[in-house]
């Protein structure tokens, strides 16, 4: 078996180890890591459709996203020599003030992820102007926030609402979430993008950034 | 005194510290992974009402080895609060079968039961919902002239005084009293002034329950109160602060507890033996004197289809053998209000339950998530199908060919639900009764249920 079909397997079976090992197998053999990547990132697609159908369930897909971390902490330093790889973009997510109510929010989290996205993950029960700073300080893209509660849907205004008096508007793109929040709501609030699953957010996020490139 | 409530609080800050993500991705999923292979628990598509007593209290025993190595995080302080064997079992031995609650006439037992019990569910009625603030009251009304209402957990609001209700603001405390004092009032005006209220839903933070802890118009030491934990087996410092106050102030404290079907649990048998393990954290962590169960599937947020209604009837059966804990089963139905649809699922999650050992919460319609979609009649039918099936003596063998046939009923419309009608058009809010037409639908559902082997009481 060819060393890329053993790190496929090893990355759906979430072993660490066996992954770093065969990532520095694919290095020494000179082989393409851009190649390499998109094989994996293919595999982990059919991952994250397994789980939407439920054949499989988080703990998997967790340890699958865990392996293909460890593949890319050795192909990093790598591919920083080569100047034509681009850095898919920076999300900051995390729950609106109050809101203790977390799956949703680790989904998105989860998939942007596995997309390529870099996440910075806040938590729960995120104050509004700490996600500006902390999008500031992680120099983000994009801030993503999840309301599980009508109740702190206004957690979610008031990030918009403070970028703009801060005269930031324009720096970040802002998404919404959260099982009472609707296109409608987020186009209300002044929101860059809405979904309503994990799936749609990497749409969104997609779009977002080619749309400001 | 709650059980060594101190000493167990202080572990917040002394316990082991982890990150997060370690405790979820690592400490739980391989501990979960390891009892499912140890104690042979395996989920029977075929049986959604197992009859098999060796798995219960495999469950039990997986349950209990789990909570005993994972112990419960803290996510303020990062630390793991953790419990000894021997505190488990005292914890267990010192807790009491049963509770009256509510006052005088209202009062009730609510009490433990056991697998194939002929004594009736406890029944608590709510929607699990958020309603119009200027109907509020009428729902209260409609739900508390339910006969076999045994306590109250009313709609929730969205808006105080025509304002919406923000998170950590006084709003959220206004519109918790708000919903305290409206349930009190329409409990006196339907003449149940003592009846045991578990509030306030409205109430999210810890501030906003100490702020309705009052016995003349709002909560009453005889009423019920919850506490969450966080999936999975997580807490903070505010629930930590609730489950203090309830118990220094009196009421009797619920853990809400819902494992997520297909998250961190993973698959039937990993949910199942987390929400029996959730039993104990109740108990040992927040002096818990009951556990309010709500499991859900993370793709459709209901517990009717085949599996979930396994995982209901596995962890009830294993609770009920194995100790004498106090339980209920929250009925989280796919389809909304006004379906035959949503009859059929409040059937199965109410007879599962029962003859599990369960006491009943019913029932929270349309995925749990729109605004004015629940109504008391549903529950009202999830209560008559369980103090039925109790009555009649039901065994599992038979509920489970029953559910069985349920399910084919409405197990493959699961994706697509309808979400149905709102409570202001299947009810005449003035009056607070439903509409002929609602009332038609329930009657042709009950006899189809009846048909099906199901001995209604009247
Ligand atoms: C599980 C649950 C809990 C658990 C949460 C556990 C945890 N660790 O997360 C616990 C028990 C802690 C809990 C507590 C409470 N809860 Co609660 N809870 C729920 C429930 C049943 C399901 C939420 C869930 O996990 N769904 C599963 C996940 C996978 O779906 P999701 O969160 O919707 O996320 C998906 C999408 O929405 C989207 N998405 C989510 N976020 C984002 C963000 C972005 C940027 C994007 C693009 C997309 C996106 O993608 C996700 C994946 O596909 C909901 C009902 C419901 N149907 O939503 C009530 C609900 C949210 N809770 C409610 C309430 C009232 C409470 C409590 C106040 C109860 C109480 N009295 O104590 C407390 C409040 C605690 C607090 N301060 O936050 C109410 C809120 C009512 C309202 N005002 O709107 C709800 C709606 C129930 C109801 N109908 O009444 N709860």
């Amino acid at each position: 078996m060819e060393t890329i079909d053993r790190l496929k397997e090893a990355m759906v079976e979430g072993d660490e180890d066996a992954c770093a090992v065969l990532a520095a197998e694919l290095v020494a053999e000179g082989a393409d890591l851009k190649a390499s990547i998109a094989v994996l990132a293919a595999e982990m697609e059919e991952v994250g459709r397994r789980f939407e159908t439920m054949d499989i369930f988080l703990p998997e897909v967790l340890l699958a996203a865990d392996a293909m971390t460890a593949v890319m902490k050795v192909f990093t330093p790598e591919l920083a020599k080569d100047a034509t790889v681009a850095k898919k973009g920076v999300v900051v997510v995390g729950t609106a003030r109050g809101d203790m109510h977390q799956i949703g929010k680790d989904l998105v989290a989860l998939f942007l992820g596995i997309a390529g996205f870099e996440v910075v993950d806040l938590g729960t029960d995120v104050d509004a102007l700490d996600f500006i700073h902390e999008a500031e300080r992680a120099n983000a893209d994009v801030i993503g926030i999840s309301s599980l509660m009508t109740t702190t849907m206004p957690g979610a205004t008031e990030v918009v609402a403070l970028l703009k008096d801060k005269g930031m508007r324009d720096r970040f793109k802002v998404i919404v979430g959260g099982a009472p929040t609707s296109q409608e709501w987020a186009d209300k609030i002044g929101a860059d993008g809405w979904a309503e699953e994990s799936g749609g957010a990497i749409d969104v996020v997609k779009e977002l950034i080619s749309g400001r490139a | 005194m709650a059980y060594r409530q101190w000493e167990i609080m202080e572990r917040a800050a002394t316990g082991p510290f982890m990150e997060e993500k370690d405790f979820l991705n690592k400490r739980i999923t391989a501990k979960m992974r390891e009892v499912i292979k140890k104690y042979g628990v395996k989920f029977d598509p075929a049986h959604p009402v197992p009859a098999d007593d060796a798995m219960a209290d495999a469950v039990w025993q997986a349950a209990w080895e789990f909570f005993r190595d994972v112990g419960v995080y803290n996510q303020d302080t990062h630390r793991i609060m953790e419990f000894s064997e021997e505190e488990m079992r005292e914890a267990l031995y010192c807790a009491p079968s049963s509770h009256t609650v509510g006052l005088g006439k209202d009062s009730r037992v609510f009490g433990h039961r056991t697998v194939e019990d002929p004594r009736p569910p406890f029944v608590i009625f709510s929607p699990d919902i958020t309603y119009d603030e200027v109907d509020f009251f009428q729902a209260c009304v409609a739900y508390l002239k339910e006969p076999l209402l045994d306590a109250i957990c009313s709609p929730l609001l969205e808006d105080f005084q025509g304002r919406a209700i923000q998170s950590k603001t006084p709003f959220e405390i206004g519109g918790s009293m708000e919903h305290a004092m409206h349930l009190r009032s329409a409990a006196r005006l339907m003449g149940v002034p003592g009846v045991c209220m578990i509030a306030v839903g409205t109430a999210e933070t810890d501030v906003a329950q100490v702020a309705v802890s009052q016995p003349d118009w709002g909560i009453r030491p005889s009423d019920g109160r919850l506490v969450s934990s966080i999936t999975e087996m997580m807490t903070n410092n505010a629930m930590l602060n609730k489950a203090a106050h309830y118990q220094m102030y009196g009421s009797f404290s619920g853990n809400l507890t819902g494992t997520i079907y297909g998250a961190y649990a993973g698959g039937a048998e990993g949910t199942a033996i987390m929400q029996t393990a959730y039993h104990l954290m109740g108990l040992l962590t927040y002096g818990c004197q009951f556990q309010q169960n709500f499991l859900f599937h993370l793709k459709y947020g209901s517990n009717t289809g085949r599996e979930m209604l396994w995982v209901v009837s596995m962890y009830s059966q294993a609770v009920a053998r194995n100790t004498h804990l106090v339980q209920d089963s929250n009925g989280f139905t796919n389809a909304g209000p006004g379906t035959d649809m949503l009859f059929y699922e409040a059937a199965a999650h109410a007879m599962t339950s029962t003859v599990s050992g369960a006491n009943l919460w019913e029932t929270a319609p349309a995925r749990n998530k729109h605004h004015n979609h629940g109504t008391p009649l549903e529950a009202r039918f999830a209560a008559e199908v369980g103090h039925a099936v109790a009555r009649q003596g039901m065994k599992r063998e038979r509920a489970d060919e029953i559910v069985n046939a349920l399910l084919a009923k409405y197990e493959e419309n699961i994706p697509d639900a309808p979400i149905g009608q709102t409570f202001q058009e299947l009810y005449d809010v003035a009056k607070a009764v439903p509409k002929p037409e609602y009332l038609d639908l329930y009657k042709k559902v009950k006899e189809e249920v009846g048909a099906m082997g199901v001995e209604f009481i009247y």
